[in-house]
């Protein structure tokens, strides 16, 4: 006999098992999509098209297991998937480094968090001023090159400022999270 | 182990940079590809930089910046920015183009003070002035028949305004700032917004209202500045020259070089930046009034409000409609009534996770908003019709996913509709002509079909803008017809391939696409990142006349 069809309440209830899990983890899934990817827009095509297949295939989802490994290992190959299409880009990683990227990063998503959170904790502790000129040239629509000319300065000279900022970010999210990456 | 960024070696550091920031040439990239095969290290730092970068461009698309204030050298201008209360912080999430034309007038400010100016100290007032802080410390409370400058975005109701020059071509603002203090201004003006306890008057007419609370709040003007010491007073700006009157309460004026004067109760002064404060007889400047602009603007807004309501009722009872939702009944129950006449509560719409908010006609109307992922309206709409016209009021905050849904049928069956809006503002119809035949364009697309585009319509400059939307799929005529605020953006024919004239809804949404049960390769995520207070479903393919005068029945002068 087969299985009856699922009623329209079980089906919604499904769907909204899988939109509070999918939310739960969807940063985390971003920045592993990220870590594969030249740009955010490359990042953002590639999470919806994720969400999708899991949404697909949720039900073959055995809840016993990681679901956040499930769900990267799918993220991988919409990635794989995405760089063919797009492989004419000049910034997108040759398929045998997407891989090996994927395959290492897969294992790094609770490092991420972990560094995901002091970063945000150097970014409180940084001067205002600086971090609202980081924000601000991270702005969505906000066009360095273009800005940095208007101001009449040389892109150069801003990008310099911007790298440097980044790196100071960053020295500071690797001494914070020293200790927890070594416990794993 | 894991390896830091500084410990990789220079050129690999420099790599990693220039690959974010897209710089990186062909060669590099060939090389840091190579390089990242055989270093793990690399790949390993990699990782984390390009998640760094993620963090960084989320903060950038949220756009607040979320903690207290802090000074830095290459920044600062003065040390006022210290007396900025730091905890009041208020977020407006939705506000995109707000956050976006302050980022860029923020940056461009920015920009000049990092990199120097040759005209040294001549420019600061005015890059002060037009740096808006996304710190916000002030709000705009209410607004009344008001007209921006031209090339000014055009403000709303509740947004947060930071340190900027506040700009209005006419009509009444009221601003609260977060120290207490409420400012009224009418236009032609122009405010220099400091801080919670400071602005500036560089024109227009001002009533400032100072509780005890923030007694003590500076209003500049012309060579003077003005301390509010308790309740209430007006001053006019007009080609340099002000005018101060205390309508209740004290104030001390300190102008030019004289030393502080204080007013008190019916004092009025003239404020000549040439000259010494003079005194005049009070009552000779007229200051911005509240009441007359509010009842104004109330009356109208009920009365638009009105006219709107009996266009519905007639509507409600063109037999030509499949249903029409106005998304305005009994908040108590997640039903959203089908309001055609007669009755037929079978079409009656379900909601879930959308949320009730103000409509066109804020405390009249009420709206749906679909902000969430899993927000939408179910409905189920059976039987078979010859054409559809879709008509909806909707504002549209952003367009964050890939496509934004309006109407959707569920499964995309076989003559069942997907009406929607693309990330660029391309206002999308489709019918699906045959479910069982491939796409011939693409192999992997959801069966036989074919969208048909409108011309680009939206952009974030149009964000919280409420637009009147109607799509025609007209098998009769062959057309397929695009509609915004009345007027046709787009035309185009029905092929004979794509010819179908036995069109269905059955299981559908509003403001999402939540169920794709078929095997769709499309979208998954379509919520509307805004509003929707109208829609109408029409079983015939309305003319551009009647959808011009939908239009004009349906307006409102607050769209």
């Amino acid at each position: 006999m087969p299985p009856e069809a699922p009623s329209p309440t079980s089906e919604d209830e499904r769907y909204e098992t899988f939109v509070s899990r999918f939310a739960h983890y969807e940063p985390d899934l971003r920045r592993f999509i990220r870590s594969l990817l030249p740009t955010w827009t490359d990042t953002d095509e590639v999470l919806q098209q994720t969400a999708i297949v899991i949404w697909r295939k949720f039900e073959q989802y055995d809840p016993a297991t990681n679901f956040m490994k499930w769900a990267c290992v799918i993220a991988r190959f919409e990635a794989l998937a995405y760089r063919r299409k797009m492989a004419r880009d000049r910034l997108v990683f040759r398929e045998d480094v997407l891989e090996l990227m994927a395959d290492e990063g897969i294992e790094e998503v609770d490092h991420r968090r972990h560094e995901h959170e002091a970063l945000e904790a150097c970014l409180h502790a940084m001067p205002e001023k600086q971090r609202q000129f980081l924000t601000l040239a991270y702005t969505p629509g906000v066009k360095v090159k273009e800005m940095a000319e208007e101001a009449g300065s040389s892109a150069a000279s801003f990008y310099m400022r911007l790298k440097r900022l980044r790196r100071q970010l960053m020295e500071c999210m690797e001494t914070k999270t020293d200790h927890t990456q070594a416990t794993s | 182990m894991s390896f830091s960024f500084s410990q990789l070696p220079t050129k690999e550091q420099d790599w990693l940079d220039a690959y974010l920031d897209g710089t990186i040439s062909a060669d590099d990239f060939a090389a840091l590809q190579d390089r990242l095969l055989e270093s793990p290290a690399l790949r390993s730092v990699m990782r984390r930089y390009l998640s760094l970068d993620n963090t960084l461009q989320n903060e950038g698309a949220d756009s607040g910046l979320k903690s207290e204030m802090a000074t830095a050298p290459w920044l600062s201008v003065d040390t006022q920015d210290t007396e900025v209360a730091p905890a009041k912080v208020v977020f407006f999430p939705g506000l995109l183009k707000l956050a976006v034309a302050a980022a860029l007038a923020f940056f461009l400010g920015t920009m000049v003070m990092y990199f120097g100016s040759p005209q040294g100290d001549a420019f600061p007032d005015r890059v002060r002035a037009d740096e808006p802080s996304a710190q916000g410390f002030a709000v705009i409370e209410r607004l009344f028949d008001v007209d921006w400058k031209a090339g000014e975005n055009s403000r709303e109701e509740g947004e947060m305004l930071g340190r900027e020059v506040f700009r209005l071509a006419s009509g009444v603002a009221e601003i609260q700032f977060f120290s207490g203090a409420t400012m009224i201004v009418e236009g032609p003006a122009e405010i220099a917004l400091k801080s919670a306890w400071e602005a500036s008057c560089l024109e227009g007419a001002v009533r400032m209202k100072v509780p005890p609370a923030a007694r003590g709040f500076k209003l500049q003007a012309p060579a003077t500045e003005i301390i509010d010491l308790g309740t209430e007073f007006g001053l006019v700006v007009k080609d340099g020259e002000g005018h101060v009157e205390v309508i209740d309460g004290e104030i001390a004026v300190r102008h030019r070089d004289e030393g502080e004067k204080l007013l008190v109760k019916d004092d009025a002064l003239t404020l000549r930046p040439d000259a010494a404060a003079a005194k005049i007889g009070s009552g000779t400047v007229a200051f911005p009034d509240l009441t007359s602009y509010g009842a104004r603007s109330e009356n109208k807004n009920r009365s638009d409000f009105q006219r709107w309501e009996s266009h519905r009722d007639l509507l409600a009872a063109d037999d030509r409609l499949i249903a029409y939702y106005t998304f305005d009944e009994d908040r108590s129950t997640p039903l959203v009534p089908n309001l055609t006449v007669p009755r037929n509560t079978e079409l009656d719409g379900a909601t879930i996770l959308a949320e009730p908010v103000a409509g066109r006609w804020p405390g009249l109307k009420s709206a749906l908003e679909f902000r969430r992922p899993g927000a939408r309206v179910r409905v189920n709409i059976p039987g078979e019709f010859p054409a559809f016209t879709f008509m909806a009021w909707v504002r549209i905050d952003s367009l964050d996913r890939w496509y934004s849904a309006l109407f959707m049928g569920d499964g995309y069956e076989t003559g069942e509709p997907h009406w929607q809006i693309r990330d660029d503002g391309t206002m999308m119809l489709s019918v699906m002509v045959d479910d069982s035949r491939p796409n011939p364009k693409k192999a992997d697309d959801a069966g036989f079909h074919r969208v048909y585009f409108s011309p680009p319509m939206w952009d974030l400059s149009m964000s919280g803008e409420w637009l009147h939307l109607v799509s025609v799929f007209d098998p009769g005529s062959r057309m397929v017809s695009h509609y915004v605020n009345g007027s046709q953006i787009s035309q185009q024919e029905i092929e004979d391939d794509f010819f179908i004239d036995e069109l269905r809804i059955g299981n559908a949404e509003l403001g999402n696409w939540g169920q794709p049960f078929r095997e769709d390769p499309t979208f998954a995520i379509r919520n509307l990142n805004g509003r929707m207070d109208e829609m109408a479903i029409f079983k015939v393919a309305l003319s551009g006349d009647e959808i011009t005068r939908l239009f004009e029945a349906s307006r409102t002068d607050r769209r």
